[in-house]
């Protein structure tokens, strides 16, 4: 199956907690065409669909280094802070993170993560 | 790098920093690379970040107060250490690491890095360093939302809940109705569904061209696939399918095409039907068709998706298909019934009384705070009534400076229909005033008022005039329901219907489907095509009535497309893969015969596509004056001819000018560039039907191998081009200026002062492409429009008589002819008469209008012997492409030509009396001619051109082209006759009385002696007693002597004395026995020059020795005599008796 021109798609990534589905093209650290680029986490990696250059990608998610749930990069999901963490572990261990990602945090609303509109 | 030695300072400014800085960076094959958007992007970005990063500095240690030694320490015992760094720092929460340490060493190794002469340093290419990635994480942010945007939408659409149930009912039916109303996203997300869950090779059928356009662009972008052509689009010229082609947007009326070429559509896996409730004509037929093909492809899976009007039909139809209903999402819409007040409402004749709009424009003034945001669609019936209520809130909206007033009906110009797109700038609000264009075809966001008049025009067909009519109409309830939807797209909304309750309830529940209302002529002449034997007996969904596909059976007929028992002719086969009128096409056919395809061309793609002409810039002084040489006297196809030949011209000359060359004569280029293209279109046809001669071959001379690659060159720039625009394109809508509402510089308004708008119309769109431009300079070539421009720019007027004589018999039998009384007549008050419409008028924007004079008879030449009153050979009839009733009945597109000399080339049925002083042509035009025995001998050379002119056409449809001197002989006899023939005759229309008694009827005693002398009158033809009319029928168009003129019933008797100038024969003759005396004794030395000029019809083969076997009835003998013997012989007897 092909998806785009230039990328072939490997799969499905789905983000284990908001649902988002979308097919991948790479998955690892050193997308294609890239040259100086490396990843710092193994990743689901589509080929830019919104532009014509063929090398251009997006980072889809990668899998939470506490639990390892397939998260997206969405910020109501996951972040990245040296390392992926999906949010119910970075609450789980708020602790362990510095003030300036505890406040971010914080400033979010408290509001749960978006749900699935499919199964509400 | 020399003047950087000067500068000892590293300064992030200068542009050849940043370029030893792009060497380590941004190389060729970067991810970024010099030189690209993103390039740009960055070091914008790096300014933005430089600044961000120093106003953190300056504000020293506030981000110290996080800098807690604790945070990474104290962690609850019992839970998992992360191994987090103490620190923090930004750079941590990026996922992305850039490495250059490979240029950066080499840069070291050539002593590239001097620190004391500005070299970038380790900071230098630090900072930069820490730039990029942030700026990578920006752009992946700003990807990844998108993406993640789009995906919410698409789960946040009514019919995502339904997503699976739609694929198994569609693995599991062979046909399946989805029914949801208006966004409820049914036309994006169906095929994408399907795609997604393994089918492929889809079809998605619309309506509308510009939908497959868009709706392919849509779900290429939500489907990931932008760049890609898994999904595309197919329209009558363009295409975006590839071999890679999985789901293909196309019109219904090009999937009807492809069944006539593959019968059982096995290029496709899925049909999907969309809009099948609006029951246009194309639509219905398919649906006709594909039931028939599921039945013969269980494999073949069908879709038809609908609003949720009248579902059970189509589920009916399908033997119950299963139906899937999906709610749409329309926020809650008040309504307000206020009808119109008795005083207010227009009686036919009237304006229509714009006070009842205006007072809702007040009342929301009134009501609404300007803050809250909201536009107002109203829907009027027609483009005269836009323009009266127009003018009105115009006037409105000057004063309170709170409204911009746009119409939108489909004969503005483009870019003025684009504009009802463009946002109101704040405080102000948009009120669109549309036809019913606006109810499915252009959905319009942001309306939060409607107002609807209940009323619509729609054409129907009137078989008895042969006329088309628009006719106001009230709505249905599915449309007025339909109309109110469209508050309720954006949020809650308010619906003012101008009319009662009771009138709401009165309604039909739905409009009358397409094919209760037109002339079937292309769909019964398509259906024939396809096989479908009967048309009466096909089953439609809901089948017309059975007058209207015998009218249409009726009509092929006479066209020539139909034979006798009602089957297709070689032209009609021809014609029914032409995507035009019958009438057209046959143009098409005629002018592949002669030399003259090229104006043909244009003229046919002219004649089907809108006119380019804007109607209000006729009433401009500056564009009818420019336009004055485009126009040609001879009627408005060639009007049309120059116009396209003459922009051509401007394409070359000016090189890219041609827009400001269309702007300054009134012209809408978009209609030229669809008359290129459609004309491109026909060439190809005709050529693939083997009715072109292939370009000649020949050896390629150097200068043309140097044009071609100078072309491929140009071809290259200009597909980077539109690669450019196509990537600008979807950028944001414009805010409309107030004074920028009104009808602007292209109304289309009907006959009211249109010019009254804000008068600009000097916008600066000259710097950006011109896309159109590069989209015809891909498709044509531009020199070779040119050269075949320029040579039928030039015609001469005996081509363009032939040419004439081509377009005229294409439109047989659409004439009409000039009333009487029109030269004493004012030029608004000229009335002509159609076979079945009396008094028709000519439309304002014909040529004609204008300049009437023309169509006069001229002042009697005196001195012509034997000519009486209104005797003239000068009569002119209109040959006209469309009859179409509004507030009259207007004919356009019209071209004049000589009355006999057409009628004789070109009629169905010529009747004569026994003199031939009165014939009756289609059985409603009489023609009275001083001169009968001239009047048979121009018969006779009539019916000679056209068995000459059908044979040549027969051979050519038949793939024999004939030959170049044939076509070169026959062309130069048919203008010869056109122009020279001269004849004085009166022309009227016959009462219907005198049309209902023509004929004698079948006589009882069958002239046979008059048999034998139109044999020898017109050699070659065997006349036969016509049983139904009566006297003797010629050929399958001419009857002698069948016509019951009372000076008829005496013609036998009418004879004179006459002395034959060449064997002195002294005897009482009729006309036609003495036109037969002559053209049997001829002087000797005229006969073999005769016999060369007939050499093709064979004249009967006594004509050497003058003497024939002939018959006597009374004495029933066999006699060998000459046709003076035989007068003498038939006289003896009836002296005799
Ligand atoms: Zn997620
Ligand atoms: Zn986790």
């Amino acid at each position: 199956m092909e998806a785009s021109a230039g990328g072939t798609v490997r799969g499905m990534f789905t983000c284990e907690l908001c649902g988002l589905a979308t097919p991948f093209t790479y998955f690892g650290q050193k997308p294609p065409n890239t040259r100086a680029i490396v990843l710092l986490e193994e990743s689901y990696v589509l080929k830019d669909p919104f532009s014509h250059d063929r090398e251009k990608f997006i980072v889809l998610g990668s899998s939470c280094t506490v639990c390892h749930k397939v998260v997206c990069v969405g910020t109501e999901c996951s972040l990245f802070y040296t390392k992926r963490f999906c949010l119910p572990c970075v609450r789980e261990n708020l602790d362990q993170f510095p003030q300036q990602i505890q406040a971010e945090l914080a400033k979010k609303k408290s509001a749960p993560l978006h749900t699935d509109p499919a199964k509400r | 790098m020399t003047s950087m030695k000067m500068d000892d300072k590293w300064d992030w400014d200068s542009p050849q920093c940043r370029a030893q800085l792009d060497e380590v960076f941004f190389r060729q094959h970067d991810y970024i690379q010099a030189g690209s958007q993103d390039h740009k992007d960055f070091w914008a970005f790096f300014e933005r970040f430089q600044r961000f990063k120093a106003k953190k500095e300056m504000s020293g240690s506030k981000d110290n107060k996080y800098d807690d030694p604790k945070c990474s320490k104290s962690r609850k015992s019992g839970s998992l250490d992360l191994g987090l760094p103490k620190e923090y720092d930004a750079r941590y929460k990026i996922n992305i690491s850039v490495c250059t340490k490979d240029v950066e060493e080499k840069m070291e190794g050539c002593g590239y890095r001097r620190q004391t002469q500005s070299g970038p340093g380790k900071q230098e290419i630090t900072d930069c360093r820490l730039a990029l990635l942030h700026f990578l994480d920006f752009s992946q942010k700003q990807s990844f939302n998108k993406l993640a945007k789009l995906r919410h939408e698409q789960r946040s659409l009514p019919i995502f809940h339904y997503r699976d149930k739609i694929v198994e009912l569609v693995k599991a039916h062979s046909v399946v109705v989805v029914a949801g109303d208006t966004g409820c996203g049914k036309s994006t997300q169906v095929p994408q569904y399907l795609l997604s869950s393994g089918f492929t090779n889809i079809a998605c059928t619309q309506p509308r061209r510009i939908a497959c356009i868009s709706l392919a662009k849509r779900v290429s972008f939500e489907s990931l696939n932008q760049f890609g052509s898994k999904v595309g689009y197919q329209i009558r010229f363009e295409t975006t399918r590839t071999l890679a082609t999985k789901l293909l947007f196309l019109t219904e009326g090009l999937l009807l095409r492809q069944i006539q070429q593959d019968p059982l559509l096995s290029q496709y896996q899925v049909l999907i039907v969309d809009e099948v409730h609006e029951r246009h004509l194309h639509c219905d037929f398919l649906l006709g068709v594909l039931r028939a093909l599921v039945g013969v492809r269980p494999d073949l899976r069908l879709v038809l998706m609908s609003a949720t009007i009248n579902i059970k039909l189509f589920s009916e139809y399908f033997r119950g298909a299963p139906v899937l209903q999906v709610p749409g999402r329309l926020f809650p819409i008040q309504v307000i019934y206020q009808p119109i007040p008795p005083e207010e409402q227009a009686s036919r004749s009237e304006k229509l009384d714009p006070r009842p709009y205006l007072r809702v424009l007040q009342g929301i003034d009134q009501r609404y705070p300007t803050e809250e945001r909201g536009d107002l669609l109203l829907f009027l019936s027609g483009v005269a009534e836009i323009s009266t209520v127009l003018e009105a809130c115009q006037t409105y909206a000057t004063h309170t400076q709170r409204w911009i007033v746009l119409p939108l009906h489909s004969t503005l110009s483009l870019a003025q229909q684009d504009k009802v797109f463009d946002i109101a700038p704040p405080g102000v609000r948009k009120c669109i005033i549309s036809t019913n264009i606006a109810e499915t075809s252009v959905t319009i966001d942001g309306v939060r008022f409607v107002v609807d008049s209940g009323k619509v025009k729609e054409m129907s067909f009137d078989p008895k005039a042969k006329m088309q009519r628009l006719q106001e109409f009230w709505i249905s309830r599915a449309s007025s329901e339909q109309r109110k939807g469209r508050a309720g797209r954006t949020g809650p909304g308010v619906c003012y219907r101008l009319y009662a309750e009771s009138d709401y309830d009165a309604f039909a529940p739905y409009p009358v489907p397409e094919i209760h209302r037109v002339a079937l002529d292309s769909l019964v002449l398509q259906m024939k095509s396809m096989g479908l034997g009967d048309p009466g007996s096909f089953s439609f969904i809901d089948p017309p009535p059975a007058s209207s596909i015998q009218t249409a059976v009726t009509y092929l007929r006479e066209q020539g497309a139909l034979d006798v028992s009602g089957e297709l002719t070689t032209i009609g086969s021809l014609l029914a893969q032409l995507p035009v009128d019958v009438v057209i096409g046959k143009m098409l056919v005629l002018g592949s015969l002669f030399n003259l395809v090229e104006p043909v061309l244009t003229i046919a793609a002219a004649l089907s596509v809108q006119s380019p002409f804007l109607r209000s810039a006729q009433h401009n002084p500056d564009c009818a004056t420019a336009r004055q040489p485009l126009h040609s006297n001879q009627g408005d196809p060639f009007t049309l001819l120059n116009t396209f030949n003459a922009w051509v011209q401007a394409k070359g000359e000016r090189g890219g000018g041609s827009r400001k060359w269309c702007r300054r004569r009134g012209l809408e280029e978009q209609r030229l560039y669809e008359m290129v293209n459609l004309r491109r279109q026909f060439k190809e046809l005709l050529r693939s039907h083997g009715l072109l001669e292939e370009g000649s071959g020949g050896a390629v001379t150097p200068e043309e191998r140097r044009r071609r690659r100078d072309r491929l060159t140009e071809r290259q720039q200009l597909h980077q081009l539109k690669r450019q625009h196509d990537l600008q394109e979807g950028a944001r809508r414009k805010v409309l200026r107030l004074e920028e509402g009104g009808q602007g510089d292209s109304s289309g308004s009907d006959d009211d002062n249109a010019s009254q708008g804000t008068g600009k119309g000097k916008k600066t769109e000259g710097q950006n492409l011109d896309i159109q431009e590069v989209k015809f300079k891909l498709r044509h070539n531009v020199d070779q429009l040119q050269e075949v421009a320029s040579a039928s720019q030039d015609l001469s007027s005996r081509r363009q008589a032939l040419l004439k004589l081509l377009l005229c018999r294409g439109l047989y039998p659409q004439l009409a002819l000039p009333d009487e009384h029109n030269a004493t007549r004012k030029d608004s008050e000229q009335i002509f008469h159609t076979r079945n419409k009396q008094g028709v008028v000519i439309h304002p924007t014909s040529v004609f209008a204008s300049d009437p004079e023309v169509l006069h008879v001229p002042e009697q030449e005196d001195g012509q012997p034997g000519a009486g009153k209104g005797q003239s050979g000068r009569h002119q009839l209109l040959a006209f492409v469309t009859l179409l009733e509004t507030n009259k009945p207007y004919v356009s597109n019209c071209v004049r030509v000589p009355a006999l000399q057409l009628l004789l080339l070109v009629s169905n049925c010529v009747d004569s009396n026994g003199d031939c002083t009165r014939l009756v042509v289609d059985g409603w035009l009489e023609l009275c001619l001083s001169d009968g025995e001239r009047t048979l001998g121009v018969v006779s050379t009539a019916l000679e051109l056209r068995a000459e002119w059908e044979r040549l056409l027969q051979a050519q449809l038949c793939k024999r082209r004939p030959s170049a001197r044939d076509l070169q002989h026959l062309s130069d006899r048919l203008v010869r006759f056109l122009l020279y023939t001269e004849v004085n005759y009166t022309i009227r229309r016959l009462t219907a009385l005198q049309s209902q008694n023509l004929y004698v009827g079948p006589q009882s005693d069958p002239t046979t002696s008059d048999a034998q002398a139109l044999k020898t009158i017109f050699p070659g033809w065997d006349p036969q007693p016509d049983p139904i009319k009566g006297g003797l029928r010629v050929s399958s168009y001419f009857t002698y002597n069948c016509l019951s003129d009372p000076s008829d019933l005496y013609s036998e008797c009418l004879r004179t004395f006459w002395t034959c100038p060449h064997c002195a024969l002294y005897m009482p003759f009729t006309p036609l026995e003495r036109m037969q005396h002559q053209a049997s004794c001829k002087p000797p030395e005229e006969q073999p020059a005769q016999e060369e000029s007939e050499s093709e019809t064979a004249a009967p083969s006594s004509s050497s020795s003058l003497s024939r076997l002939y018959h006597c009835d009374i004495c029933d003998k066999d006699l060998t005599l000459t046709s003076t013997e035989i007068l003498k012989h038939k006289r003896q007897h009836a002296v005799a008796s």
